[in-house]
């Protein structure tokens, strides 16, 4: 096992808000790999005021997706410089969930917040694939190509959609068929979620570059 | 004002701010949040150009002389609107109190309008708090952030219960203006705090208020620009859009106006500089000479003279019934004192 091979699983990791791997973001701030197997992480983030919930799903997500690279010892994720650092950094250690980070300030684990923002993510991600089908209405998923595409899947197979080649290739959010009537908006609703999403990937990337003194790296 | 081409705009800053972070300031035990308060706006400045970053010293404190000339004299604002956030819970007279924005106006009373604030979870005190304000400070507008962390709860809906007697205290004492900031912590922290559906629910319960979202919205410009389609007395509050996209991320920012300009409209979209994060003269020189970069923005609405009017001031001096001298107006326009005081009455 490599730092290549942690580095690999931690890029399966996304930001949940921008729908973007935290490698790509530059979120991890180290990783370390000790002859017993033994993994430590550090993760940061744009600001110390990012909010808490999306801070611990990576955190979380991260701890996991370290453990299942075949031969790794002890996993250690720490997030850094957050204003709820230790409250969460104690919870990820200890296999808490967020209720046990911040007790009697949930109502629940971050299930439906994780599921509302996947459904934000696989509208995006449609609204840059819309305009590359000639008809949005008759195309399948297996006429999308490309990255977006990818990730549809990915995000249509996590929330229970149909992800197969036949299936419609335009889904609303709650994953039925996008009518033909309903194209026009559909479009202008999605080009609009995309932007939001990326316009707040763009001043994340700002921030943590001020933040971090680091080289700005494109979106 | 600020005058380009022949054409005369008065400015308007919708969202100014007189603060105090420095270390003096911050609540012992409660460093760490102080610091890292402040410390992440001033991360914001870097987002403006390199020659208006301040040192994190003077960001933390700056004179009333630094106010008046970053704003008034060179920043061609001619009425600021302070926006206070209190944050008592890590600073320890407040981190910026209708109080402290007082001092400001009391120099500059032509130029300057204070709008206070309210925690719904502060009961009847807390309403007895804003009448009193009220009558000191003659507030027409309030600017709420239901992130604030208050005994142990970490934010508020302004849909919960106990925010509704305040919107009613608003509408008997006139205070018209709710500005919704929102932030990265609610109750419960398992939802999601940036959420604008409380927003929603109270515009349209209370048709008598306007709701300014601070921000846009950000990061849900999705959601802000959705629900701001189906509701009269929504606006869109611009700080941060212009100090932290049009330089940072020109591409995006145009994006972003273009979306606002669809959804929402120049009619109903407010600049506001944010400062002290950016400096307002950058930004409103920036906007009149703003356009689309090229044609790949063709499906947007255009911006031109008349709606950049508008959004540097107009809208603004309509929602606070601020008098517009004739020469900056729009043609076809009443005196907004005028137009204010027949909505009072009507």
């Amino acid at each position: 096992m490599t730092k290549d091979d942690v580095l690999a699983a931690l890029g399966t990791v996304y930001d949940p808000e921008l729908d973007e791997p935290i490698t790509a973001l530059k979120f991890v701030a180290s990783c370390e790999v000790a002859d017993d197997g033994a993994v430590s992480v550090r993760l940061r983030l744009p600001t110390p005021q990012c909010a808490p919930n999306f801070a611990f799903l990576m955190a979380a997500d991260a701890r996991d997706a370290v453990r299942t690279v075949p031969g790794v010892g002890a996993v250690s994720v720490v997030l850094e410089d957050h204003y709820t650092g230790n409250e969460i950094n104690a919870a990820v250690a200890g296999d808490g969930g967020f209720g046990d980070a911040f007790p009697g300030e949930t109502e629940g684990e971050l299930d439906a917040l994780r599921e509302l923002f996947r459904r934000k993510a696989l509208v995006a991600r449609q609204g840059r694939l819309l305009e590359t089908v000639a008809d949005p209405v008759s195309a399948r998923l297996g006429d999308l190509t490309g990255p977006d595409a990818v990730r549809c899947r990915e995000l249509r197979s996590e929330l229970g959609i149909d992800a197969s080649d036949e299936a419609p290739a335009f889904v609303r959010g709650d994953g039925t068929p996008v009518p033909a009537p309903e194209i026009a908006r559909f479009a202008r609703m999605a080009s609009l979620t995309a932007i939001s999403l990326e316009a707040n990937g763009g001043v994340c990337r700002s921030l943590l570059s001020v933040r971090y003194g680091i080289e700005e790296v494109a979106a | 004002m600020y005058e380009k081409d022949g054409e005369k705009y008065f400015v308007v800053d919708s969202h100014s701010h007189f603060w105090d972070a420095s270390p003096e300031n911050w609540v012992k035990g409660a460093e760490e949040y102080a610091k890292g308060w402040i410390e992440c706006f001033h991360a914001y400045q870097g987002l403006g150009p390199a020659e208006t970053h301040w040192s994190l010293e003077k960001f933390q404190k700056y004179t009333a002389e630094d106010f008046e000339k970053d704003v008034f004299d060179e920043g061609h604002v001619d009425v600021a609107i302070f926006q206070p956030t209190y944050l008592k819970e890590w600073y320890t007279n407040g981190f910026n109190t209708a109080e402290q924005d007082s001092v400001m106006a009391a120099r500059n009373p032509d130029k300057s309008i204070v709008n206070g604030r309210f925690d719904p979870r502060d009961g009847d005190p807390g309403l007895r708090q804003l009448e009193e304000d009220h009558a000191k400070y003659g507030h027409k507008g309030v600017k709420l952030y239901t992130a604030e962390w208050n005994s142990g709860s970490r934010g508020y809906k302004l849909s919960d219960d106990i925010a509704q007697p305040y919107f009613e205290k608003c509408i008997e004492l006139g205070i018209s203006n709710i500005h919704v900031h929102k932030g990265p912590t609610i109750w419960p922290l398992d939802k999601d705090a940036f959420d604008v559906a409380d927003v929603d629910k109270v515009a349209t319960r209370y048709q008598e208020l306007n709701f300014i979202v601070e921000h846009v919205g950000l990061p849900r410009i999705e959601d802000f620009c959705f629900m701001a389609t189906q509701e009269r007395n929504v606006y869109a509050g611009l700080a941060v859009v212009i100090g932290g996209l049009m330089h940072a991320r020109p591409r995006f920012f145009a994006k972003v106006m273009g979306e606002l300009l669809f959804w929402v409209g120049e009619d109903k979209m407010l600049f506001g500089a944010d400062y002290a994060i950016w400096e307002p003269k950058w930004q409103v020189e920036g906007l009149v000479d703003w356009d689309f970069p090229d044609d790949t923005f063709s499906d947007y609405p255009r911006l031109g003279v008349e709606g950049k009017k508008k959004i540097l001031g107009l809208n603004a001096a309509k929602l606070y019934g601020i008098d517009v001298p004739a020469e900056f107006r729009l043609d076809d326009e009443e005196p907004a004192a005028r137009e204010a005081a027949q909505l009072v009455e009507s």
